[in-house]
Order: structure tokens, then C-alpha cells, then sequence
């Protein structure tokens, strides 16, 4: 479930909720995939279907080859090896090689 | 005399239009690109992972400069097209990087790319780079 989204820097800051988000840089631009981390608390399905979406696609992307960067607004970027759900924005860049 | 006059003018000017068409063509290219929806896709992931100065230094100066966050004397110059991201040390360019992601990507995600793997990841991303040093 890729949902195209305009909140900025994963935080919906009009609705006062937190969002997180899951990026994947792609030839399309990047597919992102959205939940609601206060809906997941309370055991919402719907955000609940998307952090396993979101879990799912990161291990895919992973497998093959990607890199993840955990991006929290004011603090510097940080490389994971593990999903996290609670994480403001992850970023997942595809393998690299030199040129 | 007169036809003839204003013909020939008619001509000069076709031939200059179709001799400046092409640079008109090369410098608009980049603009027209940006509107594609990958690539604004690409600049929205670019301006929420940048600050302001570095989006207005990509914007304006054509590169952005990252700093490295183990050697405090070396910036790293990623361009905003494609091309080699220069390492400088203490003002000087020491070396060329050249490092790219196997699947194709809008320039935008690439100039991401180098940024959060050179602030979180630069060890690896130095070993993956092929690397041309500057011999003065």
C-alpha cells in the first residue's frame, strides 16, 4: 500500500498527530508509505496494516542490497539494520557501486 | 530589390533561430526535467532532508558541500547533476569520488543519497567509491 503524501518531514503537524514514514528511492522519485504511530498504540488495523506494509517492504529492499537511514528532524541521520516503526522518516537508498 | 531585401532578412533569421535553438534547448533542458513527476517527487525528498543554506547552496552554486563527520578538515562537494563529488581537505582537492546507485535515479535522490551516506554511513561509502586522486 504506497501512499502518495504532502506531510512534511513525516510529522503532520496541522493534525497534531506523529506520522511515520518509510521512503524508497526509486526511478519514480520515491514510494512512500505512511502510519499513524498513535493509531498504531491503540491497535488501529488500518495503521497497523501499514507498519507491516511498511515492515515487509523494508526487509524486500534490504535483501536486496539497500542501505536504511532513520531521519529525525534536528538531529543527524542514522543508518539501521532494523525496521523501526517509532522512527520520524526512513529512507531507503538502493545499493551503490563505484562509478 | 525591396522583396528581395526582406527575404534575405527572413533567411538571417531562420538561420540564426535554428543555430541558437539547440543552446536555447540545452539550457532549458534541466527546467523542463525538474517537472517531470519523478524528479519533483525527487526535489520534495531533496528540500525535507536538506536545511534552507544547503537547498539555497545546491540551488545556486550548482553543489553541496558536506562536511565529514570523522575529519573535521574534509568537506565532500556532491553536484547537483551527475557527475564526481570532490573530496577537500584543508581547501585543497585531494581527490574525485565516483559512486553511483545500480538502479536509475532522478538527481535529486542522488545528491540525497551521497548526503546521508556520507553523514551516516562513510566508511562504507569510501570503500565503495572508486576514487581519482589530484596530482598537482
Amino acid at each position: 500500500m504506497f501512499i502518495g503524501t504532502a506531510i512534511r518531514n513525516g510529522v503532520d503537524y496541522e493534525g497534531g498527530t506523529t506520522v511515520g514514514m518509510l521512503r524508497v528511492m526509486s526511478r519514480r522519485g520515491d514510494d512512500r508509505v505512511t502510519w499513524d504511530e498513535q493509531k498504531v498504540l491503540v491497535g488501529d488495523p488500518e495503521a497497523l496494516a501499514a507498519v507491516r506494509e511498511a515492515e515487509r517492504i523494508f526487509a524486500q529492499e534490504r535483501a536486496k542490497g539497500a542501505t536504511a537511514f532513520r531521519i529525525e528532524t534536528g538531529k543527524p541521520s542514522q543508518r539501521i539494520d532494523q525496521f523501526d516503526a517509532t522512527a520520524e522518516q526512513i529512507v531507503l537508498v538502493p545499493r551503490v557501486v563505484g562509478g | 530589390m525591396n522583396l528581395a531585401s526582406q527575404a534575405l532578412t527572413a533567411l538571417c533569421w531562420i538561420v540564426i533561430v535554428l543555430a541558437i535553438s539547440p543552446m536555447v534547448w540545452l539550457i532549458l533542458q534541466p527546467y523542463f526535467k525538474g517537472w517531470s513527476r519523478a524528479e519533483r517527487r525527487a526535489t520534495d525528498l531533496l528540500r525535507d532532508t536538506l536545511t534552507p543554506e544547503q537547498f539555497h547552496q545546491l540551488t545556486w552554486r550548482g553543489y553541496l558541500e558536506i562536511p565529514s563527520p570523522t575529519a573535521p578538515q574534509r568537506i565532500y562537494r556532491v553536484p547537483r547533476t551527475k557527475g564526481y563529488v570532490q573530496v577537500i581537505e584543508n581547501g585543497r582537492a585531494i581527490m574525485r569520488l565516483c559512486l553511483q546507485p545500480v538502479e536509475c535515479l532522478p538527481d535529486a535522490d542522488v545528491v540525497v543519497l551521497h548526503k546521508l551516506m556520507i553523514e551516516a554511513n562513510e566508511e562504507t561509502y569510501l570503500q565503495k567509491a572508486n576514487k581519482y586522486f589530484c596530482v598537482d
